[in-house]
């Protein structure tokens, strides 16, 4: 029973997670449609360029970010991903301009 | 317990103040994964919830906390393919270390860290990885719980324009408190990746240093081709206890990696692998007989990170053929750990 309970209430986590993430994600989905769809204009963009060579190996670009957050995540994918110094930069310029 | 969290508030305290120091503020960040699994192995079938927090605190420019915990249930029939249906939790940290990144080629961590041993381990994680089922081999060199507990230094040795060179090496102490198990081990891994043409190639190598020292070795291989949206993945590894390889392809049905239409969400998966048996031990957590398996999943990309895939198996071995069949629903999380953060 206890672990059906924990089942149910995982389900249920879920669930709310996807409706309370989803409705400013909304939002934020149209910049950052629009921020892609420039940033396909500037094909010669390098910081686009190095996010689809290293991050793009494994995931797509997160729905937004804030520019406080992408230090920190940037900096994880650097050790993760062994990112080198230079392209962490570009990144972090390309996710937060 | 309270000087934990004391020490927990002291280091968060010290990320927001460092942080604000520094020209690019940031923030502690929680992010993760929360899945539900269900698959049908031989006709037994099994149910398993997941959450998978990562918690990452920068602390300042050179120093960075990263955690990742994993709690999960497996619920299953009492005997199988018969009896009622129970359940258990489990709870394990992944990984929860300290890094200093010194300067543009050396990293150094210390505490509970992911044995980097070939690329699995490390770069898939259940949002990445393209099939739910690990490959066979995935516990060769990754022993005994695939984290590590010691140090380790990694980073970029030489980047150039066209090539990048990366080196980990790493020392792990034996711990057996429940949770937070390793085994004695040390190794290392090298990978030389071209950014230009998606492709990476590398070699791991271990000393597992208990249950009678034996020498590990594995090479792995990445390619996506910038201009089509194919992935291809494989790995081989060799252990006293056997050796194996796994080769996969992916491909979202798309003309270009950047085309966005319902269509291109579409991934389909296909995995082929062979895993050969030698003198394997319990702790070695390898099959009893030679296995070879091939997997085919569809896996679609739904607005907002959640991502819903499929896939069926069919396993053949002189222990007896079984169809496998799985099936995920995923959700990606991330957002900040301290006021402010969306700013």
């Amino acid at each position: 029973m206890k672990t059906l309970l924990l089942t149910l209430l995982l389900i249920l986590l879920l669930g709310y997670s996807l409706k309370v993430f989803a409705a400013p994600q909304t939002a934020n989905q149209a910049q950052k449609t629009s921020k892609t769809a420039a940033n396909n204009n500037a094909a010669s963009d390098p910081g686009e360029q190095k996010f689809k060579q290293n991050c793009g190996r494994c995931h797509n670009p997160p729905d937004s970010l804030s520019p406080r957050e992408v230090k920190a995540v940037v900096q994880h994918m650097r050790v993760r991903a062994m990112l080198s110094a230079e392209d962490e930069q570009l990144i972090r310029k390309y996710l937060a301009p | 317990m309270n000087r934990f969290f004391q020490l927990g508030f002291l280091i968060i305290g010290m990320a927001s103040g460092l942080s604000a120091q520094s020209e690019a503020p940031s923030v502690p960040i929680l992010s993760g994964a929360v899945a539900f699994q269900g698959t049908t192995t031989g006709g037994a079938s099994s149910f398993t919830p997941i959450i998978v927090p990562v918690f990452v605190a920068p602390l300042g420019d050179h120093w960075l906390i990263e955690s990742r915990a994993e709690v999960q249930g497996f619920i299953a029939r009492d005997n199988g393919t018969t009896g009622p249906y129970s359940g258990h939790f489990f709870a394990a940290f992944d990984y929860l270390q300290l890094d200093y990144i010194a300067n543009p080629h050396l990293t150094i961590t210390v505490g509970r860290f992911l044995t980097p041993f070939n690329i699995y381990n490390e770069r898939f994680p259940l949002w990445v990885a393209n099939l739910v089922d690990t490959p066979i081999v995935y516990t060769i060199g990754t022993r005994t719980s695939a984290s590590s507990n010691g140090g380790m230094v990694r980073g970029v040795a030489i980047a150039q324009p066209k090539w990048n060179l990366t080196y980990t090496a790493y020392a792990s102490t034996s711990v057996t408190t429940e949770n937070l198990q390793s085994g004695r081990a040390a190794g290392g891994r090298v990978g030389l990746f071209l950014p230009q043409a998606g492709m990476e190639v590398g070699a791991s190598y271990q000393r597992f240093l208990q249950n009678g020292n034996s020498n590990i070795a594995g090479t792995y291989f990445a390619w996506q081709p910038p201009q089509i949206p194919l992935d291809v993945r494989a790995e081989y590894a060799h252990s006293p206890g056997g050796q194996g390889y796994w080769l996969e392809g992916a491909y979202h049905l798309a003309r270009t990696r950047d085309e966005e239409t319902w269509l291109s969400r579409l991934q389909v998966v296909g995995r082929i692998q062979q895993y050969f048996k030698g003198n394997p031990t319990p702790v070695d957590a390898l099959p009893l007989t030679n296995v070879n398996q091939f997997d085919f999943g569809l896996n679609y990309y739904l607005p907002h990170n959640v991502r819903v895939n499929g896939s069926y198996g069919r396993e053949f071995s002189s222990a007896g053929n079984a169809n496998i069949w799985n099936f995920e629903i995923v959700y990606r999380f991330l957002f900040p750990a301290w006021p402010g953060g969306h700013q």
